[in-house]
């Protein structure tokens, strides 16, 4: 936990020294969610922000300069909407104890809170919350234009006389407003004239729900104290006749009117399937072209780097094997991670993520999970990597561990060239139409494994927090795409650097357990007699790794547990290397099974591989190693566990700490195993060798 | 046996169908259950004396979308049999 908090402190570089004694002000944004806090935040500090977590937790809160236009230099410090400043679930309490004691920058000098003035009676509660907490305060009021289209606006002069606090209307995308604002924080900043201004902030009391209602009839009346008709300035006795309720507390009639399509029973459903068709089909195969230049790239790089380097030396295959590679494992993810990323912001801006939650969280509701888990889980078919990170929509901290614990299970892209090999094997060569459906078996499957792992992790698990849904559903509004980039770009740049080191670590490992110790194996004549050059460097590369460390525990350590499902160490080093990504396991089944033909011509290796698979015999060389039983049995084991170190560091980035992903590993390697054994013996008995 | 019979009495937010209005009387006054999520459906809006209007409801009726104040915001249904109305 320290050193992961250590690692993020140094983990950018424009901002590297955000600390309290360089003495800049903070500024710390405040909001309900959906207020245009964020919008302010991009419009005031340009690119240059970073985002981080509160230290041991997941979360994050965004960091940025003033940018240079406004004349002076200070922090401004964005943090997750809340509703008011009572926590309502552990992550916001986390946000509001960042505002008061902030690890880093301890109290903002001043606070500048954000209203929606199209619903002023709701938006001022957390506004009159914060300034009775003491707070140097600056209202900023939002969405002035759509009120604008009731023909009502807000008095600033009436509002500011009111709450004793200065209030400015601002546009953050065209600017309006914005320099007044910031030169009246600037003045407020420098005025001393409190004396320990900062020691008088306090946290309020928790109100009883008599208070609660006590103040919505103070901002209710207040609302009724600073709307004015735009136009023709009809005095309020006027608008009240004019049912007042009905004019500012309807929400915007557009997105009424659009709600009756996209949340239709039928029509609804069908524009969520069509949605969710889009974001799948996009990351599951738009991303593959990229995935594959990306791959292309790091091996170019990796040949061109071993043909510089000494042959055959340790450290020419440490850099190659170990660390090229395991920087392209880190890369290789990035391309699902942006495309993802954009289409969950683009939903996000635009209203649809919120309703696309509502209209599925039913179903997932019996699971303990939540709407917005449905997002993360559909992603994981592809990669459980940027699915975790989607995870974060999920603002419930225990629905979003839940997704999370259970994306694993989703049958990933990279399980079906592992699938595709194993089902070629059990099924009948003149029927391909059974291995379709077994495929398509295995992907239903998956999803009600989650389902039901889920399920009974929720029901074991005691509640530290309700399950709640309360989500607001934003105004629809036209996305800005530069904001949804720049996200884009910091996710990505945050995985890269967060999780990428874990990754990296863990392929070395990995790497150094499969090349020492047998570096240099020495092949007598008679086997490589007759082969060509390309051969002999295979059977070499086959041998040390049959001679490795990982060989050597996948005899002594793997073979007498494997044996039960009717496999051997082959297969267990196969397994040791499949944990640098699934997809590898067939290539490291061609290297431990001694395969001489270049993966690059697809029918021939495959033609060789089975030809070995059915070769194979079992340790003691009476009967065959793999059999329709313990290939069956493979394939179940495969379903399960946790062959993925890469997803095993973005569960530890995601969650904050080491017990998802331990319990991951844990449990899913147990339920691997107990169930490819009950399905070998299960066959067996049922007469299927 | 009381709190049945209060519930059968009362008529809540769950109870309305799409595009009905009503006024809240009150918020969370027969909760049992101390975990509740009351106080955050008042701090949300949701306060006696509110109208409300059932916007839209999922496929599966629940959860359902409520406006008030200004605002859509989405209640599974469990929140939503808290607040009631007459």
């Amino acid at each position: 936990m320290v050193l992961n908090a250590e690692k993020k402190d140094t983990g950018t570089n424009t901002l590297n020294n955000i600390s309290k004694e360089n003495n800049l002000p903070v500024i710390a944004l405040i909001g309900m969610p959906n207020s245009g806090k964020t919008t302010l935040f991009n419009s005031l500090t340009g690119s240059n922000f970073k985002t981080s977590n509160y230290p041991g937790a997941t979360v994050e809160y965004s960091v940025g300069k003033l940018i240079s236009r406004y004349g002076f230099d200070a922090y401004i410090m964005d943090s997750p909407g809340i509703i008011s400043l009572n926590p309502g679930s552990p992550d916001e309490d986390v946000t509001i104890d960042g505002l008061f004691h902030h690890p880093k920058f301890g109290l903002p000098d001043v606070v500048i809170v954000t209203c929606d003035v199209t619903q002023l009676s709701r938006q001022l509660y957390l506004v009159k919350q914060v300034i009775e907490t003491g707070f140097k305060t600056i209202i900023a009021l939002t969405m002035n234009d759509l009120l604008a289209k009731k023909d009502l606006e807000v008095s600033t002069e009436k509002l500011s006389d009111l709450l004793k606090t200065p209030v400015f209307k601002i546009n953050s995308k065209s600017r309006e407003g914005l320099s007044e604002a910031i030169s009246r924080t600037e003045s407020m900043l420098q005025d001393d004239s409190i004396a320990d201004y900062k020691s008088r902030i306090h946290k309020l009391p928790l109100p009883s729900e008599d208070e609660v209602a006590k103040m919505y009839e103070y901002t209710e009346s207040a609302e009724k104290h600073v709307l004015e008709h735009k136009t023709n300035k009809l005095d309020l006795d006027e608008i009240n006749r004019k049912s007042f309720h009905s004019l500012s507390r309807t929400p915007d009639k557009s997105s009424l009117k659009l709600d009756k399509i996209f949340l239709h029973p039928i029509w609804g459903i069908f524009i969520f399937f069509i949605s969710m068709g889009i974001i799948f089909t996009s990351i599951f195969w738009i991303a593959q072209p990229l995935m594959d230049l990306i791959d292309a790239g790091f091996s170019n790089l990796s040949s061109l780097v071993s043909d510089s380097l000494p042959p055959d030396t340790w450290y020419s295959s440490l850099i190659t094997n170990g660390m090229i590679n395991g920087f392209g494992s880190v890369m290789i993810f990035v391309p699902q991670i942006v495309i993802l990323f954009i289409l969950l912001g683009l939903l996000e801006d635009t209203g649809y993520l919120a309703r696309a939650a509502m209209l599925i969280d039913k179903p997932l509701s019996k699971f303990g999970l939540n709407g917005r888990s449905f997002i993360p889980m559909l992603s994981g078919y592809a990669c459980a990597i940027p699915a975790m990170m989607a995870a974060r929509t999920i603002s419930n901290r225990r629905e979003r561990f839940l997704t999370i614990m259970i994306i694993p299970l989703m049958s990933c892209s990279a399980r079906l060239p592992v699938y595709a090999m194993l089902l070629a094997f059990v099924v009948p060569p003149d029927k391909p139409w059974v291995a379709g459906l077994g495929l398509g078996a295995l992907y239903l499957f998956s999803i009600i494994a989650g389902a039901v792992t889920a399920g009974i992790i929720s029901k074991f698990k005691k509640t530290e927090e309700k399950s709640t849904f309360m989500l607001e559903l934003p105004p629809y509004r036209a996305p800005v795409f530069r904001h949804v980039f720049k996200n884009t770009y910091y996710k990505a740049l945050v995985y890269v650097k967060q999780a990428g080191p874990i990754i990296i670590v863990f392929s070395l490992v990995l790497w150094a357990l499969t090349y020492f110790p047998n570096v240099d194996p020495v092949l007598p004549e008679s086997r490589t007699s007759g082969l060509d050059e390309d051969q002999v460097s295979m059977l070499i590369e086959s041998e040390r790794l049959n001679t490795s460390f990982a060989a050597t525990v996948g005899k002594y350590v793997f073979e007498p547990v494997l044996a039960p499902l009717g496999w051997d160490w082959r297969i267990g080093v196969s397994l040791i290397s499949a944990f640098a990504a699934r997809e590898i396991f067939v290539s490291a089944m061609a290297i431990t099974f001694n395969i001489t033909e270049s993966e690059d011509d697809e029918d021939n290796f495959r033609h060789s591989i089975l030809t070995s698979m059915r070769e194979a015999r079992s340790p003691d060389g009476t009967k065959p190693l793999f059999t329709t039983a313990s290939t069956i049995a493979l394939i179940i084991y495969f379903m399960f566990a946790m062959q993925c170190l890469s997803t095993v560091a973005v569960a530890r980035k995601e969650t904050g700490s080491w017990k998802i992903p331990l319990l991951q590993i844990g449990l899913y390697t147990v339920m691997a195993y107990v169930l490819a054994f009950v399905t070998y013996r299960g066959l067996n008995l049922l007469g299927i060798q | 046996m009381i709190t049945d019979n209060f519930i059968e009495n009362t008529k809540s937010v769950a109870d309305l169908k799409i595009g009905d209005t009503a006024k809240i009387i009150s918020v969370g006054d027969d909760c049992i259950d101390i975990h509740c999520h009351c106080l955050r459906l008042m701090e949300l809006g949701f306060t006696p004396g509110q109208e409300v209007t059932v916007v839209a409801k999922s496929p599966f009726k629940d959860p359902v979308a409520v406006s008030v104040r200004g605002t859509i915001i989405a209640l599974r249904k469990n929140e939503a049999e808290c607040i009631k109305i007459n």
